[in-house]
């Protein structure tokens, strides 16, 4: 069984990560704190008792379906807001990108140099693009990749075959090189 | 490049910018955990059997003043049932003893039914009766 302190480091070495994989999936970030909130919570009240090396899957699994959850209940919700949105204006193009750009460049504050912005640039872009891919696809891409699960592992957190893991992995790795590239990005 | 390599390059990137979270979602990250961690199964306390007296619709007692009232609360019922089981055995013998009083009249005034000397029940109760008394 893992005590406190094992589920506190294991939780402490995955929640900016679970954040990041929220986010991309939502786009928002107080429902990516949430579902994260969530999912830490029903790991250690449900699975306390579990061996700490059951942790990391069992966590990536509660994650996803956390996540999971917070799209059914939105669908839910958006079939009513969808009714009264057409007759709202909408201010998402008022937004300026060079406010971002500017916003990244402040935010390294004295240290910022040149390098260090494009840098941020960089992974910014990296992690928009990330974030555009189909859920399954990145997913399953996330795993492999960033989380370092293998195929099979991945398979079972997700609940498809093997193959459909190379799948989603193999059109994921392409649809990301070619919009990166498409912004001038090469790693 | 191979996809490997190429997810290895993304990892990179991701990785840091994990580095790069801001100080609120860091800080409601944290909060996050600690919620987590308080709901633990080693943060609740044991739940083991207690025999604990409790009073029909009263409060659980177990210390002080409470713990008296709940030994009194105990003590009540069986009290109560204690008078009631023997009001009802003094019930049945007074009737039981009222009820042979009125045979021995109806006998004595010579109000039994003929039929009833002819009865074995009555005559088996009657030798009974005068072995008892």
């Amino acid at each position: 069984m893992a005590t406190r302190d094992e589920l506190s480091e294991f939780l402490a070495s995955v929640e900016r990560r679970a954040f990041k994989q929220a986010q991309f999936a939502t786009r928002d970030v107080d429902a990516a704190l949430d579902i994260v909130q969530d999912a830490m919570i029903k790991l250690s009240e449900s699975y306390g008792d579990r061996p700490v090396a059951e942790l990391p899957l069992l966590f990536t699994r509660i994650l996803q379906n956390v996540i999971h959850d917070h799209f059914r209940r939105q669908k839910v919700r958006s079939t009513w807001v969808t009714l009264f949105s057409a007759l709202t204006p909408r201010d998402d193009d008022s937004a300026d990108p060079l406010e971002t750009l500017e916003a990244l460049a402040g935010s390294d504050g004295a240290e910022s140099a040149a390098d260090k912005v494009e840098r941020a640039q960089v992974i910014g872009i990296i992690e928009e693009e990330v974030a555009r891919l189909p859920a399954r696809q990145r997913e399953a891409f996330l795993m492999r990749y960033w989380q370092e699960m293998d195929v099979a592992e991945t398979a079972a957190a997700m609940g498809c075959s093997e193959g459909s893991v190379k799948t989603h992995c193999s059109r994921a790795t392409a649809t990301l090189a070619k919009a990166l590239t498409a912004r001038g990005i090469t790693l | 490049m191979k996809q490997d390599e190429f997810g290895y390059r993304i990892r990179q990137a991701l990785n840091e910018g994990l580095e790069r979270l801001d100080y609120r979602t860091s800080y409601r990250l944290q909060q996050a955990r600690q919620a987590a961690l308080a709901r633990h199964l080693s943060a609740q306390p044991e739940v083991g059997w207690v025999p604990v007296a409790q009073t029909a619709g009263g409060p659980p007692s177990n210390a002080g003043f409470s713990g008296w009232m709940g030994r009194l609360g105990l003590a009540a019922p069986l009290l109560a049932l204690a008078i009631g089981i023997f009001g009802i055995y003094q019930y049945q013998e007074s009737r039981r003893i009222s009820e042979l009083a009125d045979m021995d009249f109806a006998v004595l005034l010579d109000e039994v039914p003929l039929s009833t000397y002819a009865d074995k029940g009555f005559g088996a109760m009657l030798s009974q009766d005068s072995n008892e008394f």
